[in-house]
């Protein structure tokens, strides 16, 4: 059961990259080169315990990071040559958040059951937020001066949810004959729409951002859509409400690439006679798209290493590729088919790129071995299945099944409903398992919706884990949080109060709703 | 009534209502499940170690601590819950078998001569997938209802489904006239709800004036072809309800005067605005059929759809029952209806609600409370057995009885890929050759 842990993005360039064993996914070096400066001493504890883990989970460890490492980053290109330049960052961030944590003072938590996100079961436990992150976890904690004490005894304490797969925001409520015409979710002009980001779609108005995190969702990734070959990079999203989608945004997360295989794209275009309108054309597009993109990279890297003076036009969509290729873009692949997703798997090995995710994998549990070899994680419904034809295999059991072979799990939602009960997913998800004797322990399958896709994001030495250092997201459940009854009570987002099911104050409502009068209740 | 059912079940002289059993392999032997806490729907409160006697296709007798008969097979449930087959108020069941391939789909028609008339009886598929899955879920009732047609605001009119072995998948036909109005419904009426009234008050209006033996020649002010008017017959004569599908307040409202002016039955189906008129829809006994998960406005229509909707129309006197959203019509019809009803008690629905709400609610709106819904002696021997509260979508059916016979919750084809892909069978061939 101990699966790939840490993930990372594997730098994929041969010419500036040792052999590595590729049957262990675990790179903690590239984990580690991710982390900045100024991090905290704690967080960079948690870190290293975490890369201790994956290098114990691993046979063959990975190579010390001097060796493996060529040099994409400035800080690594230092000295080598006078001629040479930083090579173009491809992930850089024109429109960085500007995200602000709510105000917060510390606050314990007293006597709660804990599923901390990493596997443990705590009974009786207290849970100290000070300024912003976990300050200590353990029972019978002494409680500061001044801090806020909330009686959590008979409640269940989690890390906060994080959904790898929404489209708040950019498929938003309400749906209207606009949003027929053309919709924000997808920019379904070419089969090839890298250079577009969703962050450029979000309407930060969608009131499902309220509903979200009154479900105990802190962190959303919000994806295109699913009609190109590349639909566009991911951002990754707080759920606290802001004007702008800057506002929202997850400080420093990495960039994902929305990718999409199989009939949807086929229906977008072929169903009108254009390309592609079969699956072999769909890989022949992609494969296409990544030899222009080796090209742009190795163009670039040459003028990076002072042999060419003449810069490449800097290109949107090419940027986005070559990004995944020197692992700083995340592969987030919709994908449902066993034989579509190992397509999918022999494309990045083809190119020498790395899919962190394949989301929807309804046939996962067909291939648990592929998802394990290449170090990918498997974003799932619990039992979504039977509205389209490469739906029609789906089984309940595929979390679980998944889970058992070592791979990683994680539950998503792709659906504003769905969404605020990613809680109910995992319940679901485990019961089937334990029917067919494949038993997941509640505090192992909290991490479908904490830690692991956390970690799907790039993000998982700062949130979905309660570890002394990490990031104070917490929800404090009413009850047994895999039970439809109970209730995210409070839900904190970076040690703020941000959700409170019993205070109007302390729920956050869009401009949308505001002042609507079907909203108000008669008297 | 309980005592009078233990009595009639310790004479063991209860006499087989309804006779002309379902299935004939069953009408032979008895079986009896003892140590039920069994929900009968009449009460409150569940049954403490009652036996439920199933003969000949019904339920023979019932009561706590009532010994089973001799010859009965004996099944002791242990003290689980125990409650009639779930019924599901709106899916499109048996009319959907993939729901993206046209040619697996009869569940609307785009365009020809039928709107009213537009019958979905004809293209029941009781092989689909759908129907093991969702009886092994413990669904043994189903409305499934036509979903569009060219004459607005006309859908069709919709089927009583009842699952289970045998070749009696349609149990009813035309049990409701199916209506959509609002504003993403709006288009086919010309653009405006407005119209979709006034051609849905016309129509009621040529179908009562209409008389079969000038049908053929029907005046040429008429807009209702032949077979639609001949098909709004039984609604004008109140034998059939009017099924209107809206969410807004105002068209709800329109459901009202309409109902005040026609005395056409009426079912309202959607209504996520309904808790704001749920006064007014209790005093004319109209029942709701709600989605129960909507608390997002999917639609301007949907502005005031709240997770607490069932809770208030129940607290104000009005009948509710679920059909859950698009998504769960066809697969996980069973399941997806069973969170929606954990999620409107988790927000304020008093728990029998439900279940009410699943089972005995929808018998009494479709007019079958006489043989389903509620367990007591001679009706249909619909049964589950839970692993657990069955509003806690991680409990499951254990065993399944539909109408007397055991049907198996193993028996779908979602079962036989997990057991071929099991970590727990061992990979000695390829999946292909896994049996």
């Amino acid at each position: 059961m101990v699966g790939p842990k840490v993930r990372a993005s594997i730098d994929p360039d041969p010419v500036l990259q040792a052999p590595k064993n590729r049957m262990c996914p675990n790179d903690p070096a590239a984990q580690v080169r991710r982390t900045h400066a100024s991090r905290s001493a704690i967080r960079r504890v948690a870190l290293v315990l975490a890369v201790t883990l994956a290098a114990t989970a691993c046979a063959n460890p990975a190579p010390p990071r001097d060796d493996r490492r060529g040099g994409d980053r400035p800080e690594h290109r230092a000295g080598d040559g006078p001629r040479e330049r930083p090579l173009r960052d491809f992930a850089a961030q024109p429109y960085p958040s500007t995200y602000v944590p709510l105000p917060r003072h510390d606050t314990l938590i007293r006597g709660a059951t804990v599923l901390d996100g990493t596997g443990r079961r705590l009974e009786a436990t207290d849970v100290l937020l000070h300024d912003g992150v976990v300050a200590a976890i353990g029972p019978g904690l002494d409680a500061p001066s001044g801090v806020e004490v909330v009686d959590a005894a008979g409640r269940w304490v989690t890390p906060g949810i994080v959904d790898p797969h929404s489209h708040l925001g950019n498929f938003p409520t309400p749906y209207t004959a606009e949003d027929a015409q053309h919709s924000d979710v997808n920019e379904d002009s070419d089969p090839n729409t890298a250079q577009v980001w969703a962050q450029h779609s979000v309407n930060v108005q969608d009131p499902g951002f309220s509903r979200a995190i009154a479900g105990g969702v802190t962190t959303v990734q919000v994806m295109p859509g699913s009609t190109n070959l590349f639909g566009g990079r991911t951002v990754v999203l707080r759920t606290v409400p802001a004007p702008t989608v800057q506002g929202m945004m997850f400080p420093d997360a990495p960039f994902g690439l929305k990718m999409a295989c199989g009939e949807n794209v086929v229906h977008a275009y072929g169903d009108s006679g254009r390309f592609p309108v079969s699956r072999m054309g769909a890989v022949a597009g992609q494969r296409a798209a990544w030899i222009a993109a080796r090209k742009y990279l190795h163009d670039w890297r040459r003028v990076a290493a002072g042999e060419e003076h003449r810069p490449p036009e800097p290109d949107l969509k090419l940027d986005t590729l070559a990004g995944v290729l020197t692992g700083d873009v995340r592969v987030h692949a919709h994908c449902y088919r066993a034989d579509d997703i190992a397509g999918l798997f022999g494309m990045a090995r083809e190119f020498e790129f790395k899919i962190t995710a394949i989301h929807h994998a309804t046939e996962a549990y067909k291939i648990p071995e592929l998802f394990v070899r290449e170090g990918a994680c498997a974003a799932v419904w619990s039992d979504w299945w039977g509205y389209k034809r490469e739906a029609y295999d789906a089984i309940r059991e595929n979390a679980a099944f998944l889970d058992a072979a070592g791979g990683c799990v994680a539950m998503h939602s792709d659906s504003g409903i769905v969404g605020q009960r990613l809680n109910i997913e995992a319940a679901k998800a485990m019961a089937a398992g334990a029917r067919a004797g494949v038993r997941v322990a509640p505090e192992r399958a909290i991490e479908w919706i904490t830690r692991n896709p956390a970690r799907m994001l790039g993000l998982g030495d700062r949130i979905g884990s309660l570890e002394p250092g990490k990031v104070a997201d917490v929800v404090v459940w009413s009850g047994d949080p895999f039970s439809i009854y109970s209730h995210a009570d409070r839900v904190y987002v970076d040690g703020a109060l941000a959700y409170d099911r019993k205070d109007p104050a302390h729920q956050p409502l869009s401009d949308f709703e505001l002042g609507q009068p079907s909203l108000e209740r008669r008297p | 009534m309980t005592r009078v059912v233990v009595i009639c079940g310790l004479l063991a002289a209860c006499a087989v209502a309804g006779a002309g059993a379902a299935f004939a392999q069953s009408s032979s032997t008895t079986t009896a499940l003892v140590h039920a806490r069994l929900y009968t729907m009449q009460d409150n409160r569940p049954l403490e170690n009652a036996t439920v006697v199933i003969r000949a296709g019904k339920v023979q007798a019932l009561g706590p601590g009532l010994a089973p008969p001799a010859d009965a097979r004996v099944i002791d449930v242990e003290g689980r819950i125990v409650t009639p087959g779930l019924m599901s108020a709106g899916s499109q069941l048996a009319l959907v078998e993939v729901g993206s391939l046209a040619d697996t789909r009869d569940h609307s028609v785009a365009s020809g001569a039928l709107g009213a008339a537009f019958d979905v009886q004809y293209a029941l598929n009781a092989n689909t997938a759908m129907l093991d899955l969702a009886l092994s879920d413990g669904l043994t009732r189903a409305i499934t209802h036509p979903e569009g047609s060219p004459v607005a605001p006309f859908l069709g009119q919709g089927a009583l489904l009842r699952l289970g072995p045998g070749d009696t998948l349609l149990e009813r036909s035309r049990v409701a006239m199916y209506v959509r109005v609002g504003g993403g419904a709006a288009a086919g009426a010309g653009g405006s709800r407005s119209a979709s009234w006034s051609l849905l008050r016309n129509a009621l209006e040529e179908a009562r004036r209409f008389r079969p033996t000038t049908g053929a020649g029907s005046p040429r002010d008429q807009l209702l072809g032949r077979l639609d008017a001949e098909a709004l017959q039984p609604v004008v004569t109140g034998r059939m309800p009017l099924a209107i599908v809206a969410d807004r307040e105002s068209d709800i409202r329109q459901v009202l005067s309409l109902h005040d002016d026609t005395r056409v039955p009426g079912i309202l189906y959607g209504g996520a605005e309904a808790w704001r008129v749920a006064k007014e829809l209790a005093a004319r006994r109209i029942p709701v059929v709600i989605d129960p998960t909507l608390n997002l406005p999917a639609s301007f229509d949907a502005m005031g759809a709240r997770l607490d909707n069932a809770a208030l129309l129940h607290e104000a006197g009005v009948r509710v029952a679920f059909a859950v959203s698009a998504f769960f019509r066809t697969y996980n019809a069973g399941s997806g209806m069973r969170l929606g009803a954990g999620l409107a008690v988790a927000n304020g629905l008093p728990w029998i609600e439900g279940l009410r709400a699943m089972t005995s609610t929808p018998a009494s709106i479709f007019g079958l409370s006489d043989h389903y819904g509620a367990v007591r002696v001679g009706v249909d021997a619909d049964l589950v057995v839970w692993d657990g509260d069955p509003l806690e979508p991680s409990t499951s059916a254990l065993r399944v009885w539909a109408r007397g016979v055991e049907v198996s919750v193993e028996n779908t084809r979602q079962h036989a890929l997990a057991q071929r892909y099991s970590p727990l069978r061992k990979a000695d061939v390829p999946p292909a050759y896994r049996r």
